[in-house]
Order: structure tokens, then C-alpha cells, then sequence
């Protein structure tokens, strides 16, 4: 189904579903192409790592590092994914009481509340909904008042959201808690899918998976969106049967013993993630249910996404450099490597910071990181590419919704690569124990200077493009025949890998262009920041 | 591990032949980009070289040439052609030899003949020399089941190869200089003589026998895969006696090479010894030989003596009594480990007067530096 089509009808997207269940014969399938997979990742090192591949120590340290920083997370990934499972559906039983706690902070627009609490007021299992509000504007009451949500004034706590939900725990007495994030509408069956899990008193949070109503909306919704349906889909339903799964993003359902035994909602940017640790490091169990139960809003335009990707970095790092040693001990072994996994991810910004600047090395100086032909490293790494994407694509059959997040996912991996920079930044930022401030991730459409939103990807692109020709005019006016004709491949390939790097910053340059206040303001329909910051 | 399971043949089989393509694309592309170069610069290294030496690409004339040759390695080789191209800009001369190292062995840069090099010495219009040297422990023991284990493989390893069991690298690699066409000088374990300096000498049981038969087993192997481009240089290490009893016979070698290397004062057994006084012993048996006699490594060092007048003293030497000397080839080699002690540097520019003297030697002979007509 084409994406326009498969995106037109409402009644389509805010609708129920769920990953389809794992057949025998697909797990096998899998196996076999893991298998495979794991053999070219041996050829691979097997070829990589020789003596006589080093041209200079420092430089192929970095990017072995790179690389296999990146092939270990794939690997890891797969032996993830053969463990694939899906919690069987379990009716929630009657009689549970239950709160929905929704917060709202100042400059949250306001119609989205109107839309959130009228939806969540239709969710059938009898529950308690709470506005837990600090905008100090009177139509937030008056809203909840009319939804029959109860307002709960509180203002000035420290701790942002999770400083919010602790002090609504602290007035509420009901044993389950969903903490809905206020873009999220959630379905009327939404309690009724979750609450059955609770059975087990082991359980200590449930977590849906997290979809979208406004991919179709921008390039960059797009892009933001692909970069999560693998793992709303098959990675946690992996991690589910690994008994790693996590509270991430939005709309985890909490035992309220539970979020009590570790003292509350966990504090911080990834304040999820610390949750989830502190209560897997306590012993609580985790159900993932791979079901779209609720559509929200992912980042619309560029500069709202590079800011919610730099707090997550940091916030990540935070996990990896706080709580991650602190839990380790408590944790299973699975649960260990997980939580690695999850924290280590906004590596890609040093990793991309090698793969830029080794060509840019190169073309400049003539210092290589690696004598290998470039016909071997194509021959050995072609296959693990192959695999990767074949794996990759065999397990979207475990999409929660394959019909509208099936696909190649380019323009994900483009904006990822294309955000190398806030990783980085979030990594320097955690390093250098600076603080992020916490803002909600803006819920409209912000435009902005060109200049300022591309200046990252325009660096490199400009940067790769004077390397290239600044070695092209040496090559000709100031070496040798013999020098030339004997490095024409390393020079051609170092180009090649140069200008491939200028072309996987056409995401986020795109992405600048169309967010770019002249080219907004031609088409209409969104709000400049200086505009929105009074709203 | 799992690719020793028998993917691995197969897989090795598919990775060679998308080697072998991109090997081939990256050729062109180079080509293009000499070609370019030479039409921005207006020059061309292989049009000087080709004026001064017409007939560089026939065999036959390369095997008895009326022309004295000359010839470079240069320590950066094959990786970095800078040194050499240093080299002639200093000498102001193009040499018409260019020579290369390659050990046998399983490792990238040993395992398969290094066309890439050979390919660029020849655009440069310059005849490749390859030393190719029977390092036998360099194969891989776990994807070579058959030959002995690594500690036991360098006793008597010459027999070995006469017996063929390095076939498996002869072939292949007989077949691509085949496939190469033009002429190659080939220098196959040399100083096979000496027992203090490759383990393909006799300090390994290897009988002088033993190495003739070797020599005669790679030769019939390169004339099976129609190799018959390649140009044998044998070359044995002068200073030990009876050398000559490795000589694998007449119809087998088309040149005869030695090393002329003045290590000075560096070592104990070794003074400050002129070209004349490294030769004079041999000669008369080199020349018995009948072959073109090629000095494979010349350099001196430079401690002990004065390097100008040992150059100057060489040149004179081989325009008059040594006449069966009909190449040399430079050791531009600034660090020298294999006498493990410090490296040693046998470039001829570390000299400055060396570096004159050189120069003027090399010049073209008069006839080509005649006076315009006025």
C-alpha cells in the first residue's frame, strides 16, 4: 500500500493492533539467516584484524572502534531478535483501580489536552484520569472539570514531569498508574490490553508501544517516526523475551507498590530509562505488549528533533554513567547487556565524527588509518551490509502496524547519521557533567534561519567537497607522476567515501531547507519560533 | 570457527572474482588519472624513459641489451612511489628498472602477485625487478592443513618447493604474471648461499641441489603457464665461496645478479671496502657464466670513508674492467633493519657529493646531448 494511502483515512490510523504472532517456521527462517550473517561477520574479522592492516596505531584503533562498535550492536541486535516473543493476551480483570496521570506544563497548546482528555475519557475500563498541571492557566481546570479528570495543582516542583507524577502518587491512592503523555491519544481499549498482566504480582510496569498520528505531516515527522518502528516492534518484543524489556517514550502502566519500593519515579532526561533500571536492579518484572494502543506526535520539524535527540543523549549517558553501575550488580545478565545496549546507542555521534573526519585525513595529509585494498574491504564487507539489511527487513514482519512502518526506513537512517553532531554534544555535555534543562518536546511545527539549522551538515559538506578538490590540485600541480599513479585508488576511494559523506548530510540539509523560515513562510501553516514562544 | 566449516572455499572463490573486478576498475581509473595528469603536466615519465631505452618491452633485447640499464629500489616501495621519485629528481635521471620485495606467504600482501605495482611500474614505462622471496612460514597454517607445522616448515623447505608442495602458490601466481605480458625480471631466493641470512640458505639442510631443483621446478612452472615474460635473475651472495655450485645452468637464467653493499665499519667483520675490492674475487666466475651481470642492491654506507670518491671509484670500475656488469640497481633504502643493530641508510642522496658524482655518471652519453647546429 502506497505511504499516502496507507496514512488518509483516520479511522484506519487511530485503530487497534498488534504485531502478528511468530511462526515456527519464521523463527527457523531467521536462525538460518543469522547464521549466515554471523559468518560473514567472522570473515570480516577475521580479515580485519591483521597486523599488516594497520598503516597508523592511533587512526585504525578509531576506526576498528567504529566499525565494530557498529557490527557489535548489530550482532547483539540479532541475538535479540531470535528471542522474539509476544506476552499471550490476558483479559484485565474487574475491580482494579486505576489512575491515568496526564501533565501539562506552560506553552503546551492547549487543543491538544482538549483532544487527549476527550479520548482518554472514552477509554471503557473504569478508571481515574489526573490533569497533573502547573501552567497556571484557569481553562486547564475548567477543561479537566468538563473530561471528569481531576486537576491536580502543582506548580513549582522540582524534578519536571517525574517531579509531577511523584507528587500526584503522593495524593492518589490507586494501585496501577498509566502515565499518559499529554500528545498521546490513547484508544478505548487501551487499559483493557494492559492491565490483565498485572495478574502476576511479580509485574512491576507494562509497556505499550509508542505510534504516531503525524508521520505523514513532514520529512523530518517521517524520518523521526521510521527511526522507532524496529524497535516498537521486533527489538523490544525481543527484549521482552529476554526479560529486558523497558518503560520508554510514553504510556507505561506502573504498579504503584512498585514505583514506591524504588521511591518513586525515577529524576533525569531519560527519567524512563531510570525507572526502568531501578526497578528491574528492585526485581520487578516487565511485560511488553506489542500493540498500538495509542497514536501521539513525533518531532515535525528539525530543530524541535535535534533538540528532544540531544536531552535523550544526554539523559542516556546519565543511565550509563549513574545508574547503569550502581544496578549492575542486581541486574540479570541479559538485563546487563541490555541496558548497555540502550546507553551506548548515542555513540554514533563519535563514530560518525571518525568515519567524517578519516577521508577529510586522508585527502589533506596522505595519513591512512588502514593499508587494505579496497576491493578486500569491499569483498568482506559487502556481505555483512547484505545481511544487516536482510535481517533487518525479514524481522518487520513483527511490526506492530507492518502496513504503515514497513520499508527501507532511508530517511530515518539519513537523519540519524545527519544528527551525528547532538550525539556528540549530548556525550561531551554528560562528560562534562552539564546540565540540559527539561523542556516538553515542542508539539508544533517550528521553523527557523537556514544558516543556523543546517551550519552542521553544510560544514561537512563544505569541509569534504575543499578536501576533495585541495588534493586533487596537489595530485596535479605538485606530485609526481609516479606518487600520482600509484595512490590513484586510495585517493579515489578516500574521495568516494568523502562526497558519500556529503551525501548522507542531504537528510538533515533537506530537512533544513524545508523547516527554513523563507521556504515556510511560502508554504504556509506553520509558526515561527518567535511567534511561538509567545503562545 | 564456523568459515572453516566449508563455506569458506566457497565464499573465498566469490570474494576473488569481485576482487578481481575491482581490481581491474581501480587499474582503469588510475589510467585515467595518469592520463590526465600527463596531458595537464605535458609530460610523461614513460615517453622519457621509452626516448632514452626504445626497446624496453622486448624480451629478447632485455636479455642481452646493448645498453647499460639502471635501476632503483627505493624503501617505500611498493606502498609510496614519493622516495623514488625523490631519488631521480635529485639524480636527474629516470631509471629504466624499478625494483620491488615480495615474500611468499598468506598475508594481503604476499598472496597474490602484486600486479597493482607492477601495473604502475609499467605505466611509468619503467621494467619491474621482483625479488621474490620463499618465506614459507608466511602461509597460514589453519588454511594450509597439508604443509608441515610453522616451527619444522623452514628446514629443507627448497626441497619442498622442487617437490611441489608450494604449488598452490606458484601457479596462481605464475598465471597472473603470465596474464602481466610484459617483461619482468624475476630474482628467486636470493643469496640462497648464505647461512647467515634467509632461511632458504643452507643453514636449513638446503643442499645446493636442493636449491637448483627448486629453481628448475619454478622455472617449468612459469613455461607451463606461459610465463615466459619473466626474466630469471640469479642472483647468490658473492662474498661466500663456491657459490657457483647453485647455478641451476645456462638454459634457466637469463641474468646473473649480486649485491654490492659496503657496510663500512658498522659491523665486525666488515671494513671500508670499494666496489673493486666486493667484486674482484667473483668476477672472473660471474663472467664465466656468460650472462649480463646485474648489481642487484648497490649502496655504500657513509661512516668510515668518503662515499663520492666510492661511487666515482664504481663508475670508473664498470666502464672499464668489469664490462660483464650491465645493470645496476640503487638501494635507496634509508633504514635498513635486517642487521638488526641501527638502521642503516644505503640511500646515495645522504651524500652530497655522492649525489654529484652519481648524477654526472648518469647522464646521457654525449650523442644526445650534441650541440644544436648553429
Amino acid at each position: 500500500m502506497s505511504f499516502r494511502r496507507a496514512w488518509q483515512d483516520d479511522s484506519e490510523v487511530f485503530r487497534h493492533r498488534r504485531a502478528r504472532p511468530v511462526a515456527r517456521w519464521e523463527r527457523w527462517t531467521l536462525g538460518v539467516l543469522i547464521f549466515l550473517g554471523l559468518q560473514s561477520v567472522a570473515l570480516f574479522a577475521w580479515w580485519w584484524f591483521r597486523a599488516e592492516h594497520v598503516a597508523n596505531g592511533v587512526l585504525f584503533a578509531l576506526l576498528s572502534f567504529a566499525t565494530w562498535y557498529g557490527i557489535s550492536r548489530m550482532v547483539i541486535g540479532w541475538y535479540n531478535a531470535i528471542h522474539v516473543e509476544q506476552p499471550p493476551i490476558r483479559p484485565a480483570p474487574e475491580g482494579l483501580r486505576v489512575a491515568i496521570f496526564i501533565t501539562s506544563s506552560p506553552g503546551e497548546p492547549y487543543a491538544m489536552f482538549e483532544r487527549t482528555l476527550a479520548a482518554v475519557r472514552e477509554v471503557r475500563y473504569p478508571h481515574t484520569t489526573y490533569l497533573l498541571d502547573d501552567t497556571r492557566d484557569p481553562r486547564f481546570a475548567a477543561l479537566a472539570a468538563e473530561t471528569g479528570a481531576r486537576h491536580l495543582e502543582l506548580i513549582g516542583i522540582p524534578g519536571a514531569k517525574a517531579g509531577k507524577i511523584n507528587a500526584a502518587l503522593a495524593r492518589t491512592t490507586e494501585e496501577l498508574v498509566l502515565v499518559l503523555d499529554p500528545d498521546h491519544i490513547p484508544f478505548p481499549e487501551f487499559l483493557d490490553r494492559v492491565l490483565g498482566y498485572f495478574d502476576d504480582p511479580g509485574i512491576g510496569f507494562v509497556q505499550v508501544a509508542q505510534a504516531y498520528h503525524n508521520v505523514r505531516r513532514s520529512f523530518v515527522a517521517r524520518a523521526a517516526a521510521e527511526q522507532t518502528f524496529a524497535f516498537y516492534g521486533p527489538v523490544l518484543q525481543g527484549m521482552h523475551g529476554t526479560g529486558t524489556a523497558v518503560a520508554i517514550g510514553a504510556n507505561c502502566t506502573f504498579r504503584r507498590a512498585a514505583l514506591e519500593s524504588i521511591g518513586g519515579h525515577g529524576v533525569g532526561l531519560a527519567e524512563d530509562l531510570v525507572t526502568a533500571i531501578r526497578l528491574h536492579a528492585a526485581g520487578w518484572r516487565s511485560v511488553y505488549v506489542p500493540e498500538v494502543l495509542a497514536r501521539g506526535l513525533v518531532p515535525e520539524d528539525l530543530d524541535s528533533f535535534l533538540r528532544q535527540q540531544r536531552k535523550w543523549a544526554r539523559g542516556v549517558y546519565e543511565v550509563l554513567l549513574r545508574e547503569y553501575p550502581r544496578a549492575f550488580r542486581r541486574l540479570t545478565n541479559h538485563q546487563r547487556l541490555s541496558y548497555l545496549m540502550i546507553a551506548t546507542y548515542y555513540l554514533v555521534g563519535l563514530t560518525s565524527l571518525v568515519y567524517l573526519a578519516i577521508p577529510l585525513l586522508y585527502l589533506l595529509t596522505g595519513v591512512q588509518p588502514a593499508a587494505m585494498f579496497l576491493g578486500e574491504y569491499i569483498a568482506h564487507a559487502a556481505p555483512v551490509g547484505f545481511f544487516g539489511v536482510i535481517n533487518y527487513r525479514f524481522a518487520q514482519r513483527w511490526l506492530c502496524d507492518p502496513e504503515r512502518e514497513r520499508g527501507w526506513h532511508w530517511r530515518g537512517t539519513l537523519l540519524k547519521i545527519g544528527s551525528w553532531s547532538v550525539y556528540l554534544q549530548g556525550l561531551l555535555l554528560a562528560l562534562g557533567n552539564v546540565t540540559v534543562p527539561y523542556i516538553p518536546t515542542a508539539k508544533e511545527r517550528q521553523t527557523g534561519n537556514f544558516g543556523r539549522l543546517a551550519a552542521v551538515p553544510l560544514t561537512v559538506v563544505l569541509l569534504s567537497v575543499a578536501a576533495v578538490v585541495v588534493s586533487f590540485v596537489r595530485r596535479f600541480w605538485f606530485l609526481s607522476e609516479a606518487e600520482v599513479r600509484s595512490t590513484s585508488g586510495a585517493t579515489a576511494g578516500m574521495a568516494g567515501f568523502a562526497i558519500a559523506n556529503c551525501l548522507l548530510m542531504s537528510g538533515r540539509l533537506y530537512a533544513a531547507w524545508k523547516d527554513s523560515d523563507r521556504h515556510s513562510a511560502r508554504d504556509g501553516g506553520t509558526r515561527s519560533r518567535s511567534s511561538s514562544s509567545a503562545g | 570457527m564456523l568459515f572453516h566449516a566449508g563455506a569458506d572455499r566457497f565464499l573465498r572463490r566469490g570474494y576473488a572474482a569481485v576482487e578481481d573486478r575491482l581490481t581491474r576498475a581501480g587499474q582503469q581509473l588510475s589510467d585515467a588519472e595518469g592520463t590526465a595528469w600527463e596531458q595537464t603536466r605535458g609530460t610523461s615519465r614513460r615517453e622519457e624513459v621509452r626516448a632514452e631505452y626504445p626497446r624496453l618491452d622486448d624480451r629478447a633485447w632485455l636479455a642481452a641489451p646493448d645498453r647499460f640499464l639502471t635501476g632503483a629500489f627505493d624503501g617505500g616501495l611498493p606502498g609510496s612511489f614519493t622516495g623514488l621519485s625523490g631519488l631521480e629528481t635529485a639524480l636527474q635521471h629516470r631509471f629504466p628498472l624499478v625494483s620491488i620485495y615480495q615474500a611468499w606467504g598468506d598475508r594481503e600482501d604476499e598472496a597474490r602477485f602484486p600486479s597493482r605495482a607492477v601495473e604502475t611500474i609499467d605505466r611509468l614505462g619503467s621494467v619491474p625487478i621482483i625479488t621474490w622471496e620463499p618465506w614459507v612460514k608466511d602461509f597460514d597454517a589453519t588454511l594450509r592443513p597439508n604443509l608441515p607445522p610453522v616451527a619444522e616448515r623452514e628446514y629443507a623447505s627448497l626441497a619442498a618447493i622442487a617437490h611441489g608442495d608450494y604449488d598452490f602458490y606458484i601457479v596462481p601466481w605464475a598465471t597472473e604474471a603470465a596474464k602481466y605480458g610484459k617483461p619482468l625480471f624475476l630474482r628467486f631466493a636470493h643469496e640462497m648461499n648464505d647461512p647467515y641470512r634467509y632461511p632458504w640458505g643452507p643453514q636449513n639442510g638446503n643442499r645446493p641441489e636442493d636449491f637448483i631443483a627448486a629453481w628448475k621446478h619454478v622455472h617449468a612452472v612459469f613455461r607451463k603457464m606461459n610465463a615466459t615474460n619473466v626474466l630469471w635473475v640469479w642472483s647468490p651472495h658473492i662474498s661466500m665461496p663456491w657459490f657457483e655450485y647453485y647455478y641451476p645452468g645456462a638454459e634457466y637464467v637469463d641474468w646473473v645478479g649480486t649485491g654490492v653493499l659496503n657496510y663500512a665499519d658498522v659491523a665486525p667483520w666488515s671494513r671500508w671496502w670499494t666496489f673493486r675490492q666486493i667484486i674482484e674475487k667473483a668476477y672472473p666466475t660471474l663472467k664465466g657464466l656468460a650472462k649480463p651481470v646485474m648489481i642487484t642492491e648497490l649502496g655504500t654506507l657513509t661512516t668510515g670513508g668518503n662515499a663520492a670518491q666510492w661511487y666515482a671509484d664504481m663508475f670508473r670500475d664498470l666502464n672499464g674492467e668489469y664490462g660483464a656488469v650491465r645493470a645496476i640497481v640503487f638501494f635507496n633504502q634509508t633504514e635498513d633493519v635486517t642487521l638488526s643493530t641501527a638502521p642503516l641508510n644505503w640511500s646515495v642522496l645522504q651524500s652530497a657529493g655522492a649525489t654529484a658524482v652519481t648524477r654526472r655518471a648518469l647522464q646521457p652519453p654525449a650523442r644526445t646531448t650534441r650541440t644544436a647546429p648553429s
